[in-house]
């Protein structure tokens, strides 16, 4: 697998490159910000991005940014967004214009570098990812009237599984059930928190986290 | 400057500041008999011009040439006459009502100079006398409105028609021996004051004074026009009444100069000089009409002045004694500066400042001082010139106190100012901090952690089980600190309120606040950094004292009425007893208001 890095501080860009090669990843090249990103994904066109969230000049959300321009003019190459935020409203933003190919992960999944790799093949896949770190908030978070309250156990378990991002046919591999115990379990979490059912299962990625941080 | 008996003494710096111009304050004794005595002179002129006109010069004069004539002649001469003194009456502004009654009386003279049968002495000061209507007028228009001339050139200007016309008389009286005048018209025997006839000296300053008033004509037109079209609102207004008919006034005498260049002798009966004589005439009743219009309108506005304190009430809102100044002026433009001796600077009656009010053309900057102190500057059309004098001791006292009222207000959003400054430093050491710790300690300990992953990874290959157990409880103790810094910093001040506004970052403190939290947020829009800081940390020292006292949850409303971003928290827990203070000083410092109950708290912070 082929991917750009784009992290403007050298030291953590040094060790995202090292920790990606150990783990068999082709870093074809590096970039410092969101312009270099851009001219580099053009030039290499790798299979996905990895791009820092902050960098030159405003340090604020140019991997954002970013990203939306990649997946708008190279629909084929995936972005992931690694940020130190725990903020559902940077990924929600993330996914809102195209949400295949594109993830957020915290940066410190980095060195747990299976889970980075795991999510860059899903990203390869079409699927798109989200840090189960933001997904475990949102689960948590505390309502009144929890509508969460009514799911069970293994229906919370998909809920949080389709939020991340996972296909039917991922979640069944995960919890080593079929893809139709998955649809099933679906149809019946979406049936009781009233939402609708999309033929798409990127869309409902969105309607899932909006639903939660509702 | 003049001291009163209230102890307020005024300075008056107007445009061009003149203050040893015109007549000066306490009058001279002579002048008030010599007023009251103009009129009946006046009418005494008019009657013998009349009987004149009817009689002996009746082919010599224009008002001997028919009734309408002689009406228009009368009418602008005493016109002339009542108007000025009706303006040197109301006004003691400079000299303008006494020119205006010396030019009636004047105005008459050509009529004299026609009385055949009469004495020379008087036919040769009537020739004397004619010659000065023009540069009384003259004065009279420039020095309008205020009665002075505002400026060195006009007064060089006013000052150099006056010198020709008395070159010219002088002249003529000495060496014109109207016998030997070939163009001569009314007077063609009597010059009493001769003293050796010079026909060729005396054609040359016919022809020279001829020209001159044609130059000093259309001088006159132009700076009227100048002065119509550089003025705007009330103070082109209050020109319009005079200016127009000098104008005509102007054209008419130009006219009449030119027309006796090409005609010499100057035929009552002639249409075209019948012509200009109505339309001299016409203009110089409209000037005078212009004139007693204003004296009136001066009475006007000084009984306004008068009774703004009468209508003011016990307790007037900042700035209503400038509204009413300007209403009794009839001057919307009107400006009251207070000054502020400690800071050497002006404000308006609201305590914001405004620059130092100058002077512009046909505006006035009247000074206002208290015993060398200064009060305030105001800036008016120049419709009352001596503004200061009709200001009684309780308008003043009613100055002094708006003033203190000015300060007071000026000093408050000073220290409001500050407040807000000091919270806005504080806020962006909070935002410093969470950026150093994010981009300097967490990247770090991110770099570190991923170091360690490696020499995981390389224990792992060397089957180095003691040293890779040891290390996978490094990258767990990490992770855990990188856990901290980041709720650290984000508890020091939330990236995503810089970033995304107020809406994401009261959603994302509601996705870990540890009592369910209900966002009611109608407010998508961005508001200035300081307003969405002070709005979110109420928002969530509100949850956190909510959760103390054991609600089961927390209501947060956000919305945007009538400026003012109003954020409301409500909770079922127990009655509060903290005083949120802290919340209160920051609203406070951005001029917001801070509502605190029991279970409910509220926020209004104006936001433009």
């Amino acid at each position: 697998m082929r991917v750009v890095v784009a992290e403007d501080i050298m030291l953590t860009r040094e060790g995202i490159v090292r920790l990606l090669r150990d783990a068999g990843v082709e870093v074809v090249a590096e970039a410092e910000d969101g312009e270099a990103l851009l001219r580099e994904v053009r030039q290499a066109q790798p299979d996905v991005a990895v791009v820092d969230i902050k960098m030159p000049p405003t340090h604020t959300d140019e991997g954002l940014v970013a990203a939306r321009a990649i997946r708008a003019d190279h629909p084929e190459i995936g972005v992931l967004v690694l940020s130190q935020y725990i903020e559902p409203s940077y990924a929600m933003r993330l996914i809102q214009d195209h949400p295949e190919r594109v993830g957020y992960l915290l940066k410190e999944r980095v060195f747990d570098i299976a889970i980075v790799v795991d999510a860059l093949r899903r990203i390869v896949d079409g699927e798109t990812v989200i840090d189960p770190t933001i997904v475990a908030r949102l689960l948590s978070r505390r309502r009144r009237d929890d509508p969460l309250a009514g799911l069970t156990d293994r229906e919370r378990e998909v809920l949080g599984l389709v939020a991340e991002g996972m296909s039917n046919r991922a979640i069944a591999a995960r919890l080593f059930v079929t893809e139709r115990t998955v649809e099933a379990h679906v149809t019946q979490i979406l049936l009781k928190l009233g939402l609708a059912e999309s033929p798409d299962q990127h869309r409902r990625v969105l309607a899932v986290l909006t639903f939660l941080r509702a | 400057m003049a001291s009163t008996n209230t102890g307020i003494t005024l300075v008056d710096t107007r445009a061009g500041g003149c203050h040893n111009h015109g007549v000066p304050r306490v009058l001279a004794s002579w002048v008030r008999p010599a007023r009251l005595a103009a009129a009946p002179l006046g009418l005494a002129v008019a009657v013998g011009a009349l009987l004149i006109a009817a009689g002996p010069g009746m082919f010599t004069t224009y008002a001997g040439r028919s009734g309408l004539a002689a009406g228009l002649m009368v009418t602008a001469g005493l016109a002339l006459v009542l108007a000025g003194l009706l303006a040197s009456l109301t006004s003691q502004a400079g000299p303008a009502g006494d020119l205006a009654v010396l030019a009636g009386i004047v105005w008459f003279a050509p009529v004299w100079v026609g009385w055949e049968v009469g004495p020379p002495l008087v036919r040769s000061i009537g020739m004397l006398a004619a010659g000065f209507v023009f540069p009384l007028l003259f004065y009279l228009v420039l020095a309008f409105p205020g009665g002075r001339l505002p400026a060195m050139g006009t007064r060089a200007l006013a000052w150099a028609v006056y010198l020709e016309a008395a070159l010219a008389a002088l002249g003529l009286a000495l060496f014109r021996d109207p016998y030997l005048d070939p163009a001569c018209w009314a007077n063609c025997t009597d010059n009493v004051f001769l003293v050796r006839s010079l026909p060729a000296l005396a054609r040359a300053v016919t022809a020279a004074d001829r020209w001159f008033t044609v130059a000093a004509a259309t001088t006159l037109l132009a700076v009227c026009a100048w002065r119509l079209l550089a003025r705007r609102g009330r103070a082109r207004v209050v020109l319009v009444p005079i200016v127009l008919p000098a104008m005509v006034f102007a054209a008419a005498t130009g006219a009449h100069a030119i027309a006796l260049s090409r005609i010499p002798l100057e035929d009552p009966g002639n249409p075209a000089f019948q012509l200009i004589f109505d339309v001299q005439n016409a203009a110089v009743i409209l000037l005078a009409a212009g004139l007693a219009m204003d004296a009136v309108m001066t009475v006007v506005h000084r009984r306004g002045v008068a009774r703004i304190v009468a209508n003011l009430g016990e307790a007037p809102a900042p700035g209503s004694l400038e509204s009413a100044l300007a209403r009794a002026l009839g001057d919307p433009d009107l400006r009251v500066a207070y000054w502020l001796p400690d800071v050497q600077s002006y404000v308006d009656a609201q305590g914001r400042p405004v620059a130092e009010p100058a002077a512009a053309p046909g505006r006035l900057v009247t000074a206002l001082m208290q015993q060398d102190r200064r009060i305030a500057m105001v800036s008016h059309a120049a419709t009352l010139p001596e503004l200061e004098r009709e200001f009684g001791a309780a308008i003043r006292l009613g100055l002094e106190n708006e003033r203190l009222q000015a300060e007071i207000l000026f000093q408050l959003s000073e220290v409001r100012a500050s407040r807000a400054r000091i919270v806005q430093a504080g806020d962006a050491e909070r935002r410093r901090l969470e950026r150093n710790l994010h981009d300097g300690a967490q990247q770090r300990i991110l770099a570190l952690s991923y170091d360690i992953r490696l020499a995981h990874a390389s224990a792992e290959a060397d089957a180095d089980d003691r040293t890779r157990l040891f290390l996978e409880q490094a990258l767990a103790d990490v992770q855990a600190g990188l856990g901290d810094l980041r709720e650290l910093a984000h508890g020091i001040y939330p990236a995503i309120l810089t970033e995304a506004g107020l809406g994401p970052a009261l959603a994302t403190l509601a996705d870990s606040a540890s009592i369910p939290v209900e966002l009611h947020d109608t407010v998508q829009r961005r508001y200035p950094e300081v307003i969405e800081t002070a709005a979110y940390l109420m928002v969530a020292e509100a949850i956190e004292d909510a959760a103390g006292r054991g609600a089961g949850y927390a209501a947060v409303t956000v919305a945007h009425r009538d400026g003012r971003l109003t954020v409301t928290v409500e909770d079922d827990g127990q009655g509060r007893s903290a005083s949120m203070t802290e919340i209160a000083d920051r609203v406070g410092a951005l001029g917001g208001i801070v509502t605190i109950e029991p279970t409910w708290m509220g926020v209004e912070i104006p936001c433009g």
